[in-house]
């Protein structure tokens, strides 16, 4: 019992993949699919680490799809003003960092509550997008280079696999590793109290609104090197899905609390379940309702171990 | 043999209650028995288990073994429900009030509330409960939301609350441990009101001055044993002490050592404008010095004592050996200031995170990897925990565990604990060891002297005075934010703070420029 309450998740996952494995050995289970999953996911994964950071100090983030959709109208608007590969990830990651820093204020240096300030600031940043982009799709002028950073392979990994390990080795080495680590924690733990043994909370908050808007920009960048184009709702999808991996996750290790290892593990089960779903040719209003379905169970049997307690 | 108070049978009887969890024993045999119309007094250091007999005479638990008889019946409490539909009400030490409501939604929460056609009947509601207020508590604001009572108003809704039916018995988990000395007495008046009414009044406190003055008849917990129960006036508080300690412990207000007086050095020299409109304090802090702040709850020793730490706004001077201090807490710390705030679990430590890293927290940088790497080295974390977990005594399970799995004395502990091993010249602690046990309150105070000897100014906020007379070299009383009174030799009486305090002191103690010239 204390097994499944501590590890439920991961044994869920485990589970998940199993059940598929017998369901569809050829498909599903073949090494090709699971590595396509580890590339499937890994754009969702980038954005909801982004979100980890800013759960870990007890905030959220409602402004991270549309940081996406903007990374990659920006980024598309700009190879047609003749910018180079370099310059436009430069920009597009500064204006990004500049975005989560302006929600980061309003939060921690105005105390306007996080879901209010990054939902109108993301509402903001919408229509920015809309008005960039004109409403249309953009695909003119994105150089193949640029494409080549969000598909293929590389060492035998998919491309966007790639990032995602980078991005996850990063910052769990920064939430686990280190003092800025630690004081994340630690302000989410207890600010009061956090402020009051000498924490910078204030600019600590700000920094993980700021590396939130700007993974969400790597991932927006991302997929539109992938699909080749931008669209200015295109990052529409991953608000939900991102919180979901790491509601999900904040299941999986540690005492309830946010962490990499844990949003990995989340969205590993969201990738997972739309993918073999998807294989099985089964619709896919049937995959949201089975993901509403695990996320609710996973809380539930955490609730069941409290209880037990 | 259980208490019974004269004249009256006890109507409620705990006969040799046990409850274990897992291999813990919490209660291993109590006894225990009130009378209508007593005022019985639960002692017992932390962890003696007074809680657990607590939840289950609120029917939260259910004894292992033993009996409770009511009205010579046995009796089972299921639930809650069940202790209130006995008459039984409960006051927590943490108050239970929605912040929003006022005294007269809170007295209604979970009632029928009286109703004109489908809309509640606010005046109906309000003349109940001004009825019930009438009683006890004439001048509580009754359309205040409970956020803006204060302390010893807020205790008087609650109570307000738990008479609104036919009361038999009220239990109240130390009741004046945040409240000012006038709000205690007020307190005080209302028990003794209610127990004349013939509700029986179960209070547990860790301020023996109160259990004497106050209580009837007493019951001591030690180990989930009851060890002593009989009537306060045949026993006297040293008897008591012996009796929760098992004779072995101090009784941690002990006589005060003789700690040679030396005019050390300036630490602190202050003269600011701080918190509420008109408070001003000026002060300065000897090295070697322990000096006591006192003052009625709302006088500003909490936020004095922040303002020193950086931690609100204050303007004018601040000195430490002749620098000034800026830089807010982070400032203070790297010139040797420490801080114990009054409320550990909203200001003390994170919960979330473990024993150590909540130790480690104040200074992260200490725990390096190497000296320009920001990364902190868990061995290292680990080595400080359990080496300040040895100097402390710190009782823990395990320093991965969360601090909520502490005791209030070692959850204070770790609060003093965070600063060990660095050199400290200025030490702010507020409310030293509120609801801490006899022992550990003795410990902590050990430790307060500790910093003082090797060097550091030390000023203590306490709303004890026993504590305050025990602690203090030199004692500073506030009152409406202004320091009003600087004692200490022999113009420091416990007489002399409380008529301070009350703003009662006559003129030559009301200046602290004569004062300073009186001590030296």
């Amino acid at each position: 019992m204390t097994l499944l309450r501590r590890y439920g998740t991961l044994l869920a996952l485990a589970l998940i993949i199993a059940v598929f494995a017998v369901a569809s050995p050829g498909a599903f289970g073949s090494m090709a699919n699971l590595v396509n999953i580890t590339q499937q996911m890994s754009l969702l994964a980038i954005v909801a680490i982004g979100a980890t950071l800013v759960m870990v100090v007890g905030e959220f983030d409602l402004s991270v799809s549309a940081v996406v959709s903007f990374a990659g109208i920006a980024a598309v608007s700009l190879f047609g003003a003749g910018f180079s590969i370099a310059s436009v990830f430069a920009l597009v990651l500064v204006t990004a960092l500049a975005m989560g820093t302006v929600s980061g204020l309003l939060v921690a240096r105005f105390a306007v509550p996080s879901f209010i300030a990054t939902l109108a600031f993301g509402t903001i940043i919408g229509g920015l997008t809309f008005w960039i982009s004109d409403g249309a799709t953009l695909f003119s002028g994105i150089p193949p280079a640029f494409r080549d950073l969000g598909r293929g392979a590389l060492f035998g990994l998919p491309v966007p696999t790639l990032w995602l390990i980078g991005t996850a080795a990063i910052v769990w080495l920064l939430l686990d590793a280190t003092e800025f680590g630690r004081r994340l924690y630690a302000i989410g733990g207890n600010r009061e109290a956090a402020r009051l043994v000498g924490l910078p909370v204030r600019r600590d908050m700000v920094i993980a609104f700021a590396l939130s808007a700007g993974l969400a920009a790597l991932a927006g960048l991302l997929l539109a090197a992938r699909l080749g184009s931008a669209h200015p709702t295109g990052g529409g999808g991953y608000l939900l899905s991102a919180y979901a991996a790491v509601f999900l996750g904040m299941t999986a290790f540690r005492e309830g609390e946010p962490s990499v290892p844990g949003t990995l593990v989340g969205a590993a089960i969201i990738a997972v379940v739309s993918n073999g779903l998807t294989i099985l040719g089964v619709p896919s209003f049937l995959q949201d309702l089975m993901t509403g379905a695990i996320i609710l169970a996973a809380v539930l049997v955490r609730q069941f171990g409290r209880a037990g307690d | 043999m259980t208490g019974g108070s004269e004249g009256h049978q006890p109507f409620l009887v705990l006969d040799g209650i046990t409850r274990h969890f897992g291999a813990t024993r919490a209660l291993d045999g109590a006894d225990f028995g009130v009378a209508p119309g007593e005022v019985h007094a639960l002692v017992g250091e932390n962890g003696a288990g007074k809680s657990t007999l607590i939840k289950l005479l609120s029917g939260l638990y259910q004894p292992g073994a033993g009996r409770i008889l009511i009205d010579g019946e046995p009796a089972v409490i299921s639930g809650p429900p069940a202790a209130e539909a006995l008459g039984f009400r409960f006051i927590h030490q943490e108050l239970n009030l929605v912040p929003h409501f006022d005294a007269v939604g809170n007295a209604w929460i979970g009632r029928r509330h009286p109703r004109r056609g489908p809309f509640l009947d606010r005046p109906a509601m309000r003349a109940h409960v001004a009825a019930v207020a009438a009683r006890i508590a004439p001048d509580l604001p009754l359309d205040r939301p409970a956020v803006r009572l204060t302390p010893g108003q807020r205790q008087m809704a609650e109570i307000v609350r738990a008479l609104m039916t036919e009361a038999r018995l009220v239990v109240m988990d130390e009741p004046t441990s945040s409240l000012s000395e006038t709000e205690a007495e007020r307190l005080h008046t209302v028990v003794r009101q209610l127990a004349a009414s013939g509700t029986a009044v179960l209070f547990i406190s860790h301020r023996l001055d109160e259990v004497m003055a106050l209580a009837d008849g007493y019951t001591v917990l030690r180990g989930g044993r009851t060890v002593g129960a009989g009537r306060i006036r045949e026993i006297d508080r040293a008897g008591l002490v012996r009796l929760m300690s098992g004779g072995s412990a101090s009784t941690g207000s002990a006589a005060k050592t003789d700690r040679p007086l030396s005019a050390g050095a300036t630490v602190l020299a202050a003269d600011i404008a701080f918190g509420p409109a008109g408070a001003r304090a000026r002060l300065d802090i000897a090295a070697g010095e322990i000096v006591g702040l006192y003052g009625l709850v709302g006088a500003g020793r909490s936020a004095l004592l922040k303002a020193l730490w950086g931690a609100v706004p204050a303007h004018g001077i601040m000195r430490l050996a002749g620098r000034p201090l800026a830089g807010g807490p982070a400032g203070r710390i790297a010139e040797g200031v420490i801080y114990v705030p009054e409320d550990r679990r909203r200001e003390g430590f994170a919960g979330a995170l473990s024993i150590a890293d909540n130790l480690a927290l104040a200074h992260l940088s200490d725990f390096r990897r190497a000296p320009r790497l920001p990364m902190p080295a868990r061995r290292k974390i680990d080595a400080f925990a359990r080496q300040v977990g040895a100097r402390l005594r710190l009782v823990a399970a395990s320093l991965d565990r969360s601090p909520l799995t502490l005791s209030g004395g070692n959850q204070q502990k770790l609060l003093f604990g965070r600063w060990l091993g660095r050199p400290v010249r200025l030490a702010l602690i507020d409310e030293p060891t509120r609801g801490v046990d006899v022992g550990a309150k003795a410990e902590i105070h050990d430790e307060i002297r500790r910093l003082a000897d090797a060097g550091a100014g030390v000023i203590a906020a306490t709303s004890d005075i026993e504590e305050l007379m025990a602690l203090s070299d030199r004692v500073l009383v506030m009152n409406g934010g202004c320091i009003v009174a600087d004692l200490a030799g022999a113009l420091l009486t416990r007489d002399a703070v409380v008529a301070a305090a009350f703003g009662h002191a006559s003129a030559d103690l009301s200046q602290p420029q004569n004062q300073a010239a009186a001590v030296a």
